[in-house]
């Protein structure tokens, strides 16, 4: 019963995605109630097994050859267990929110259907990360994120900077996934299987089963984690997915698809965390200065989307940090317990952000916003709130969640990582509040602005609904779970009242530094931005500024680089192939022989006399070479 | 019909009729070709259905005694290599009959080449016998340069069709002389393939022959597969010849020469393979890298597909070379895979220049938006090109990567980048400057495939590269037992070696200017006499 409850949340979007394909994609209504539908079952279903506690791993066999170590036995497995049964409630429930959201937000596009299709398509691939049981599973519905990625963000595609930023963003998550094969093959070469729960039995057998490839297979592995969760130096694509839809932003950057590398971290914490490995090391560092590179590129954003993709860049490089530093205490529950907070109250955000953007026309530059919050007051309160918990403000859930990374960095000894992560706080509280005084406060700065209206129920309820968790997640005991998966004693739930001051009580120099950041931050951006017309940074801070905004030259450097490389190297090959092969060397060949050809023609004039004078002379010159001899 | 036979003969005795009936009577020879290939293509699967999974044994037999004094039969029989390709060859021969309703003029001769083709290669495949074997790929190979030369397109047409029937007759020769080297070296009278292996294995050929026999026969079946150096006839010839054709020919028939290569070369010549695997491992990066950045660079989208075309036949070298279970069945599965997506991709190619009259991608964009039944399959034709899970090229390509690790590591790491890179590079680029960014007004007239008769070809192709991607077992499980056989004789060691013999020994000098740099080295040079 429980497998067959399994089976169906994973199957049900796929269903969905398949019927809407082959047969309801002119009509709108129809595949819009099909692909909320099946999320919601899917919700339902996720509900059921976490209501049951549900464990177990249903599988069929995918691919069976040979046997012993050159063989490959892949099963098409579904690993239920307290992390992946909490994770689903996460893709599934955020998910159903996005899916009724994107009815209302894209009421006026013809292609509805398609766009209802790719949405389910992403929900199943997401479903099928969360609930694989074995690496080359994993990877196959890694791409099948990464595919569907592709068509959601280029889901405008006749706009050419949406296409780009689809291809951008395939070909970066391509290269991720370049180096997660090649650390999924070394694993398999040196282990001789690749089931999850087969290799953590054989790692906690024999530690050093890896031997020398440990440190390499573990940041071949981070490989894939880098392209999806978008961490330095594979971040670029994320900014430019802006381009599709606000609810596929939402989906996205919120639950899904960059929270993916976070936690296929956390699934094979095992091979990251074995002895010898420098793995976890490196990671946390990539986490820390992803965290800090993409709250400083906030700073001097100016579109509404583009600031909230740095901050959820910024986020997931908390998470990655969580995860690098949780070596010492083999559980990485912390990251995902800010993965968890941080998908209700960042989709809460790009939701909140789509609501305004769809009653200002599509404005997105957050200058030609202002008065938005008497115009449009649902959207305000639950995007103030969402805010809030994303600066970690007590008692809402990001503070929690954000917390236990602080007390993590410091309890294992990472004093730079936790001076950086401090920093970053105070940073993320400074560009979000940066943006709410902008938008939300003074006057209107623009007509659009100034007419704006509301957004239709269908639109603020799932605002509504997602601010739940966003206060409550924190009280709820989520790091308990997820404890539960990496064998930590149980604690005793405390009562509301404890659980509110737990963080004070657990480390309080992480708590206190936390807050007192996030205070910093606020008041910078009260003081310059509380009434501000326009931004007082560049006139200060011209040269920075100008940097800032223009993401550190990233994309451009990335350019160059592959233009000397890769680009150079196609055009060589390109250049043989014409001239070289097809030219010297087949030409050559063909001229050749055309030449010797052309030679032997000559002999032959059909003039009799020639021919006469050729046999006369032959015969001379056999007569003189006998005679001679 | 549960018979080889039928499968083969539906093709060639559709062809005698269209030969008999008049000019006039253009009806008859479309539906004579559409019915014949349909029948072959319900046969295939119902041989692929009630194929027994799990045995190496040879099924669906029959054997006609023909020339007894040099051993030559008609033998016809599929084990788990052939019988994946003989499938995806009926579906392939239907589709493109399916797709040449282009073709306006002389329909009569166009039919009746295009079946002897379709023919050719089901007998081809089937074949058990080496004369048969070679003289069906022969029916199906002259045939096609007459298809290209007549009814293809382009301004290149007269010299890719030169071009193409020198490269593939030159290949064809080298490899007859192979075949007939092996006959006589072997000595046993016979051209069966069966009991050659049989009686080979107990009492294999010398492996110092065999090292000489052995290039032969992989440069001659490798020139038929666009072997890299000799590739450049592929991407011309499949630019220049109809749509029919190019399906055809880089859909299956191509594959003649890798079937070769795991049906005649490997395991009767395993100490051959032992030494060239090497540097067919090296040459095959030729393929996969190399075609790969060229295919970046084309403008004309058929040059694009027949490149990643030539790209993508470099996983199936890469799996022989790795004389590996995985690597081997990889091979084969990425045989069929490919046979399906360069058939889809030549048809939709033809498609969108039947509507648009160019395929230079420079004139492109913004096609999705008028076409979004081809456009859409062509997006996920090109996303099986770039080798995403789902269709049937991933678990080919993830198994040669798989296989080829053990003896290969830095050539898998490089097949890797070219797999999941490159192709992604070019693909995506095709995608975005042929479907997507804004709609030209020229094309504004341009029309999507109106109904399900004229959506049938391009979904049955689709539609079989989901199934097996989706499904690789049922592919996989067939390959297994055949496979582990070859892989078996080929880590054997020669029943009458000495000890010396089981090492890997240097290529003959004639050769190696052919193996890049470096494939060479560390091997031991251990020359036999003769």
């Amino acid at each position: 019963m429980i497998d067959l409850f399994a089976w169906l949340i994973l199957g049900l979007p796929l269903l969905a995605a398949a019927a809407i394909t082959l047969f309801t994609l002119p009509d709108a209504a129809k595949s819009a109630r099909l692909s909320i539908g099946a999320v919601l079952l899917a919700f339902l279903g996720s509900l059921i097994l976490w209501a049951r506690d549900a464990t177990g791993e249903p599988a069929v066999t995918w691919l069976a050859l040979g046997t012993g170590t050159g063989g490959l036995q892949i099963e098409l497995g579904l690993k239920l267990d307290p992390l992946s049964r909490l994770m689903l409630l996460v893709v599934t429930g955020v998910g159903s929110a996005i899916h009724i959201y994107s009815w209302g937000y894209l009421h006026a596009d013809r292609n509805r259907g398609r766009y209802f299709a790719g949405l389910s398509l992403f929900t199943f691939a997401m479903l099928g990360i969360v609930l694989a049981n074995n690496f080359l599973m994993l990877f196959i519905f890694w791409e099948l994120v990464g595919v569907s990625s592709y068509l959601l963000i280029g889901f405008w595609f006749a706009r050419p900077a949406a296409a780009e930023a689809a291809k951008k963003a395939f070909l970066t998550n391509r290269l991720g996934d370049f180096g997660f094969l090649l650390g999924i093959i070394l694993v398999w070469a040196a282990l001789g299987t690749l089931s999850f729960t087969e290799l953590e039995a054989r790692l906690a057998d024999d530690p050093a089963a890896l031997g020398a490839a440990a440190s390499v297979a573990g940041l071949l592995i981070f490989c894939g984690a880098m392209g999806k969760s978008a961490q330095f130096p594979l971040h670029v694509w994320l900014p430019d997915a802006m381009e599709g839809p606000t609810p596929v932003s939402a989906l996205i950057h919120a639950a899904t698809m960059v929270a993916a590398g976070v936690y296929m971290l956390c699934r094979v914490f095992f091979v990251l965390a074995v002895p010898g490995s420098v793995a976890l090391e490196l990671i946390a560092w990539i986490g820390g200065v992803t965290a800090l590179l993409a709250a400083l590129l906030a700073v001097q954003q100016n579109d509404i989307k583009r600031i909230l993709a740095y901050s959820t860049l910024s986020q997931l490089g908390y998470m990655v940090l969580a995860v690098g530093v949780s070596g010492a205490s083999r559980d990485p529950s912390v990251a995902m317990y800010h993965l968890t907070t941080h998908a209700g109250f960042k989709a809460l955000l790009f939701l909140g952000a789509g609501s305004v953007i769809h009653a200002l026309h599509h404005e997105q530059d957050i200058w030609k916003m202002g008065g938005l919050s008497r115009r449009l007051p649902i959207t305000f309160w639950t995007f103030l709130l969402a805010t809030l918990a994303l600066c970690g403000v007590p008692p809402l859930s990001g503070f929690y969640s954000k917390d236990a990374i602080l007390a993590r960095t410091l309890e294992s000894g990472h004093h730079g990582l936790f001076a950086l992560a401090t920093l970053v706080a105070a940073l993320t509280t400074f560009y979000m509040f940066r943006l709410v005084f902008v938008a939300f406060t003074g006057p209107a700065k623009s007509q659009a602005a100034d007419h704006a209206r509301e957004s239709p129920p269908v639109m603020t309820l799932p605002l509504l609904a997602l601010a739940v968790p966003s206060v409550l997640a924190g009280f709820w005991g989520i790091h308990r779970v997820y404890g539960a998966q990496y064998g930590a004693e149980p604690a005793a739930a405390g009562s509301w009242a404890q659980q509110l001051v737990e963080p004070f009580a657990h480390a309080p120099l992480a708590a206190g530094a936390g807050l007192a950041a996030a205070l910093m931050g606020w008041l910078g951006a009260w003081a310059w931005y509380r009434a501000a017309l326009q931004d007082p940074l560049p006139a200060r801070f011209a040269t920075v500024a100008r940097w800032l905004r223009d993401r550190l030259y990233f994309d451009e450097l990335y350019e160059r680089l592959i233009g000397w490389t890769q680009e150079s190297l196609a055009r060589l090959a390109d250049g043989v192939d014409r001239w070289v092969i097809m030219g010297v060397a087949v030409k050559g060949t063909h001229g050749t022989f055309e030449l010797l050809g052309r030679l032997l023609r000559l002999a032959q004039t059909g003039n009799l006399q020639t021919y006469a004078f050729v046999l006369v002379a032959g015969v001379a010159l056999l007569l003189f070479l006998v005679m001679a001899r | 019909m549960q018979s080889l036979s039928f499968i083969i003969l539906c093709p060639l005795l559709a062809a005698g009729l269209i030969a008999l009936v008049p000019r006039n009577y253009q009806v008859v020879f479309r539906s004579l070709a559409l019915l014949s290939t349909l029948l072959s293509l319900l046969g295939a699967i119902r041989i692929f259905a009630g194929f027994d999974t799990g045995s190496a044994a040879l099924q669906f037999e029959e054997q006609v005694a023909w020339v007894d004094s040099l051993g030559i039969s008609y033998h016809v029989a599929v084990d788990g290599i052939n019988v994946g390709l003989i499938l995806m060859g009926a579906v392939v021969a239907f589709a493109a009959v399916c797709v040449s309703r282009e073709i306006t003029a002389r329909q009569k001769e166009y039919y009746l080449l295009l079946l002897l083709m379709a023919g050719g290669i089901l007998g081809a495949f089937a074949s058990y016998d080496l004369f048969f074997f070679y003289f069906f790929h022969e029916l199906a190979l002259v045939p096609t340069f007459i298809l290209i030369g007549v009814w293809g397109r382009g301004e290149q047409r007269n010299y890719a069709t030169f071009k193409i029937t020198l490269y593939l007759s030159l290949g064809a020769l080298v490899a007859l002389v192979g075949l007939i080297a092996l006959y006589l070296e072997a000595g046993h009278q016979t051209f069966n393939l069966w009991s050659l292996a049989r009686q080979l294995e107990a009492d294999p050929i010398d492996p110092a022959r065999q090292r000489y026999l052995f290039p032969l026969l992989l440069f001659g079946f490798g020139i038929l597969v666009s072997l890299w150096p000799f590739h450049t006839w592929a991407p011309l010839g499949y630019a220049a010849a109809p749509t029919a054709v190019a399906m055809l020919h880089a859909g299956v028939l191509k594959k003649f020469g890798l079937y070769g290569l795991i049906r005649v070369a490997v395991p009767l010549l395993p100490a051959g393979v032992q030494s060239w695997a090497e540097v067919l491992a090296w040459l095959c990066l030729g393929n996969i890298l190399y075609c790969s950045l060229v295919a970046m660079r084309q403008k004309d989208l058929n040059l694009l597909l027949g490149n990643s075309s030539v790209a993508h036949v470099g996983f199936a070298f890469l799996g022989i070379a790795s004389l590996t279970l995985l690597g081997l069945t990889g091979a084969v599965v990425v045989m069929v895979a490919h046979g399906f997506l360069a058939a889809l991709t030549f048809a939709l190619s033809g498609y969108v220049r039947q509507q648009t009259g160019t395929v230079n991608l420079d004139h492109m964009g913004g096609l999705l938006e008028r076409l979004p039944f081809i456009g859409g399959v062509l997006v996920m034709a090109f996303l099986a090109g770039c080798g995403l899970p789902g269709f049937a090229n991933f678990p080919g390509e993830a198994l040669v990567l798989f296989g080829a690790w053990q003896g290969y590591p830095g050539v898998a790491i490089l097949a890797a980048w070219g797999a999941l890179i490159l192709a992604a590079v070019y693909m995506l680029r095709a995608v975005r400057v042929l479907l997507h960014g804004p709609l030209p007004e020229r094309w504004g007239k341009v029309a999507d495939a109106p109904h399900l008769w004229h959506k049938l070809p391009y979904g049955l192709l689709l539609a079989a590269l989901l199934l097996f991607g989706c499904w690789p077992r049922l592919l996989t499980d067939k390959i297994q037992p055949c496979v582990a056989d070859i892989v078996r004789r080929a880590e054997a060691p020669p029943a009458n070696s000495a000890a010396g013999l089981a090492r890997i020994a240097l290529p003959p000098a004639a050769a190696p200017a052919l193996a890049r740099p470096g494939a060479t080295d560390g091997l031991t040079a251990s020359r036999h006499p003769r």
